[in-house]
């Protein structure tokens, strides 16, 4: 299993979108802006945070009990 | 007199059905991702929904996540657990003849242990969904 943090998100994302759509709404049309707003909303927010987050220092890796 | 006598014991039949069937419905809406969908005629959603949670169920246990289950002295693992016991027949299968606990010192622990607890809680929802559809409350 790639342990690739983006695609797990991404992923996550997908199923979790593909969800809620089809959950919440009944048309098509409905369940695919639905689908749309989540998942670019999940991604790019976490994005967005991320990049946010950048400037400031990681630190030192934390030991493992 | 008979036929009023069998008019006025139908509605008491078809709410005692409807209860049956209502029952059946929940029952299998937890066992089996998506059944309950499927079970009222929504193929569709409900095939799309049981590949949905299989899918969050297969990629936790290939992270190695946490499958919950009530440790002493934390409470909360007893919310994570029924949560998790809401994917239904895979929790059972997966801790009972799998006997799969999952792996802390995993990389993708957390995040296994995300897609396995989500996956609970999805159909924890469907079968709420499916409540609604057999009420009249949502098409």
């Amino acid at each position: 299993m790639p342990l690739s943090h983006g695609l797990l998100m991404s992923l996550y994302a997908l199923l979790v979108s593909v969800f809620f759509a089809l959950l919440w709404k009944r048309e098509r049309k409905h369940q695919l802006k639905l689908f749309l707003q989540l998942f670019i909303g999940m991604v790019g927010g976490a994005l967005l945070l991320a990049w946010l987050m950048y400037p400031f220092p990681s630190g030192p890796p934390t030991p493992f009990p | 007199m008979t036929e009023a006598g069998s008019q006025t014991e139908r509605p008491g039949e078809q709410s005692q059905q409807l209860s049956a069937r209502t029952m059946a419905t929940l029952l299998a809406a937890w066992l089996v991702p998506g059944a309950g969908h499927l079970m009222l005629g929504k193929l569709r959603r409900g095939v799309i929904f049981f590949l949905v949670v299989l899918t969050a169920v297969a990629v936790g246990c290939l992270l190695e996540g946490n499958l919950y289950r009530v440790l002493p002295n934390q409470p909360l693992t007893i919310l994570a657990t029924l949560g998790s016991m809401g994917m239904g027949t895979p929790y059972f299968i997966l801790r009972f003849i799998f006997g799969y606990q999952g792996n802390i010192v995993a990389a993708g622990y957390e995040y296994g242990s995300a897609f396995l607890l989500t996956a609970g809680l999805m159909n924890l929802l469907l079968i709420l969904d499916a409540w609604d559809i057999v009420r009249g409350r949502k098409a």
